[in-house]
């Protein structure tokens, strides 16, 4: 019992830090319109930032600086940010696919930047060395995992309720009108310039938080955590779930995380032996279909943007 | 959709209704889980997954750990870190696996071994991971010696290289390697293993890949005036470098890592200029136990095992099974791992890597006795930290291509490698 209850946190915990990164994709993608094809750099780049500034100091690379663990954290996304506000500038005059390619280019520039850069991330063997913080008193096992949960809840949930609030603010109706119509934002005296870089730099800033827990949670990171599938495995969380709508954002994470890892589950108990070695290849035709499935039945996802002609109409 | 999912119930219930049918014939009191995670929707993962299952089989004919039958539950990683963590914690949590098998690339065998292996205190044994890091995490103490590892890490070929500049009598060298994860590790013990051996290093220089000209990186080693060039590079960046090299006047005198073993370097080179340049490889064992397995392994899957890492999987999965047998009913990871060095003794009795090997070491190792497993890749040893070696050959270019100058036992390499230390 204990193992399944053990079980069930773990997974919580991966679901609620992807589920971080898909609202920071939704606030891009579902309300501002940007196509952002490289989720994973900036994923990417708070896992490494938290990693470099909270580590022990390593021999042969510049890691480990040792600050204290919500410092490196923050540290972490702006990192990203910084990452997300130079991409930003190059490539947001750029729309839809061409946007979608740069970014796509730029994650995986980051990626192979980190596979050689050894000074700085320890080159394709990873970046080791990181202390999970507060180890030492709280050990190495459930308790110490039943913590981190409510630690990454508590950051769901902040993230939640200030993209929430930030939508329904004016601002967040400047994100659609600019989404809509950008000539028509700009007759109205907007700069959808500055507002299109804010969106992008939040956006990536919060996939960057997710990206720090991630590093955390596993103590490590290589540049096969940054691989392009990330992007694809977000985007289609975003797409499941609903775009435009948060709830729908959080929902498609914790939906396809568990039908990737249940269907695994499920083929190596269910399927007979010989089948086994096939599981692999037969989940992904699984998740595929739920995927291409979702798209004919239902291209809004399960919990649609709830388009309203005023804010009052929400309540 | 109704239609779809309606078959698919019917090829579960199908699938369900095949295992409960498929029983032995042997009938076991109990079963024991293992654990396993691999690529298997990889090309090359797959077989990897397939040797395991085999030795698997193998072990239950012969009467299964402990008496009970091995169930060996199989989960892809996808070559995905989070896949297979989360693989990985399910196996431990919700089917209580004790030892897990895996994973093939560093990348995902690494937060495998420190956010599930070590604080649940679960034996892993990997068939294919070469990082160096994890010999250094294992220094460090934090493996817990939960690791082990049946493949051969990049310091064999080093260790082979700096031997070979010591017995041909030079006295200082320059090095050029590949700017990648590989070269890097090579770089860093090559230089070691010189400097131990007395023989001085002039200058380490890195080749990034597809660059017009290494005239200034040749130059460069060039000039401490050295004895001998190594060269840890890749035909195409090897050959450029090369010329460079020798129109420049550098000695002729040269060691080559294994990855210039290329027909392609020795013609855009020229033979005559490769007349004093040895290459190091590291080498399959000669000896009974490695062809016995690849009989074995035709016999079974009907072709030769010639996919990456296969012998090696074969010999992780043996070991790992021969140590939960030492380890007794109910042991934990912990104490399974305690026991590899028992299974793998050298001076325990000798048993052969299959069935009939498998009932010998119960029966050895039920008297309190120990044994040495030999296997699909010789009689293996793990150092302290979990790490194995592999055999060795010296080699030059031919007219026809290559010849193999001297060969170097597993025995052989490892005294060589402990005497530097």
């Amino acid at each position: 019992m204990i193992g399944i209850i053990s079980y069930i946190v773990f997974f919580t915990t991966v679901a609620s830090i992807l589920a971080i990164a898909v609202l920071g994709l939704n606030l891009q993608w579902g309300n501002t319109g940007l196509f952002n094809g490289g989720v994973v750099a900036f994923f990417g780049a708070g896992a490494y930032g938290t990693l470099l500034l909270g580590g022990k100091p390593q021999p042969d690379h510049i890691a480990g600086f040792e600050l204290f663990y919500p410092i490196a954290l923050v540290g972490g996304m702006a990192v990203a940010g910084i990452l997300a506000w130079v991409v930003g500038i190059l490539t947001l005059r750029m729309r839809h696919d061409y946007l979608a390619i740069s970014t796509f280019g730029v994650a995986v520039a980051f990626e192979n930047l980190m596979r050689n850069a050894e000074w700085l991330g320890g080159g394709a063997k990873g970046l080791r060395g990181f202390e999970r913080p507060f180890r030492d008193s709280l050990g190495d096992g459930f308790l110490y995992n039943l913590i981190f949960l409510v630690v990454v809840l508590l950051c769901l949930l902040a993230t939640y309720r200030f993209l929430e609030t930030l939508v329904s603010s004016p601002f967040g109706r400047l994100l659609r009108a600019i989404r809509e119509d950008e000539n028509a934002a700009r007759s109205l005296g907007k700069s959808p310039a500055k507002i299109r870089l804010t969106a992008f730099v939040s956006g990536s800033v919060i996939m960057g938080l997710a990206g720090g827990l991630y590093g955390t949670f596993y103590a490590f990171v290589s540049p096969q955590d940054i691989l392009p599938t990330l992007t694809f495995q977000i985007w289609a969380m975003l797409i499941v779930g609903g775009a435009g709508n948060n709830k729908g954002a959080v929902l498609g994470a914790f939906l396809i995380w568990a039908a990737w890892t249940f269907s695994g589950w499920a083929l190596s108990r269910f399927a007979p032996v010989e089948a086994q070695l096939y599981a692999g290849s037969i989940q992904y035709i699984l998740i595929g279909l739920v995927i291409v499935t979702m798209l004919l039945w239902r291209p809004q996802g399960l919990l649609p943007e709830r388009l309203v002609v005023s804010q009052s109409g929400l309540r | 959709m109704k239609k779809e999912s309606g078959r698919f119930t019917l090829k579960l219930g199908a699938a369900i209704c095949l295992t409960l049918f498929a029983s032995n014939s042997i009938s076991y009191a109990c079963t024991t889980k293992v654990g396993a995670v691999l690529p298997t929707s990889v090309d090359w993962g797959r077989p990897i997954a397939e040797t395991a299952q085999f030795v698997v089989e193998q072990v239950n004919e012969s009467g299964g750990v402990l008496g009970c039958n091995v169930e060996m539950i199989l989960r892809d990683t996808q070559v995905d870190p989070k896949v297979g963590v989360d693989a990985a914690k399910a196996l431990v949590d919700l089917d209580g696996v004790q030892l897990l098998l895996g994973a093939v690339s560093s990348g995902v065998s690494m937060p495998i071994l420190t956010s599930v292996s070590v604080p649940s205190n679960v034996m892993q044994m990997s068939c294919c991971s070469s990082s160096t890091a994890f010999s250094k995490l294992a220094e460090e103490g934090q493996t817990k010696g939960l690791w082990y590892r049946t493949f051969a890490t990049t310091g064999v070929q080093a260790a082979v290289g700096a031997k070979v500049a010591k017995d041909r009598g030079f006295k200082t060298v320059a090095i050029l390697y590949k700017n990648d994860d590989w070269g890097q590790d090579l770089n860093r013990l090559i230089t070691r293993d010189f400097t131990a051996l007395g023989v001085k290093v002039t200058s380490a220089v890195a080749i990034n890949d597809g660059q017009p000209s290494y005239k200034a990186e040749v130059a460069n080693a060039l000039s401490g005036n050295p004895d001998v060039l190594y060269l840890g590079l890749y035909p195409n960046e090897g050959t450029a470098a090369v010329r460079e090299w020798l129109s420049i006047g550098g000695t002729q005198n040269m060691i080559m890592a294994n990855s210039l073993k290329s027909e392609d370097f020795r013609e855009n080179v020229g033979l005559k200029y490769l007349g004093n340049a040895f290459g190091t490889d590291t080498a399959s064992p000669r000896v009974a136990s490695a062809d016995a397995f690849v009989e074995l392994y035709k016999g079974h899957f009907g072709k030769e095992p010639s996919g990456p890492g296969l012998a090696n999987s074969y010999d992780a999965t043996m070991i790992a099974l021969l140590a939960m047998e030492a380890a007794g009913k109910g042991a934990t990871g912990d104490q399974i791992a305690a026991q590899v060095n028992r299974v793998t003794d050298a001076g325990g009795t000798p048993i052969t890597a299959d069935a009939a090997g498998f009932k010998a070491a119960r029966t050895i190792l039920a008297g309190g006795g120990n044994v040495m497993y030999q296997g699909a890749t010789g009689n293996v040893r793990f150092d302290k930290n979990g790490d194995v070696s592999a055999p060795a050959v010296v080699w030059k270019f031919t007219e026809g291509g290559t010849k193999e100058i001297e060969y170097l036992s597993l025995t052989e390499v490892d005294e060589f490698i402990a005497s530097m230390n």
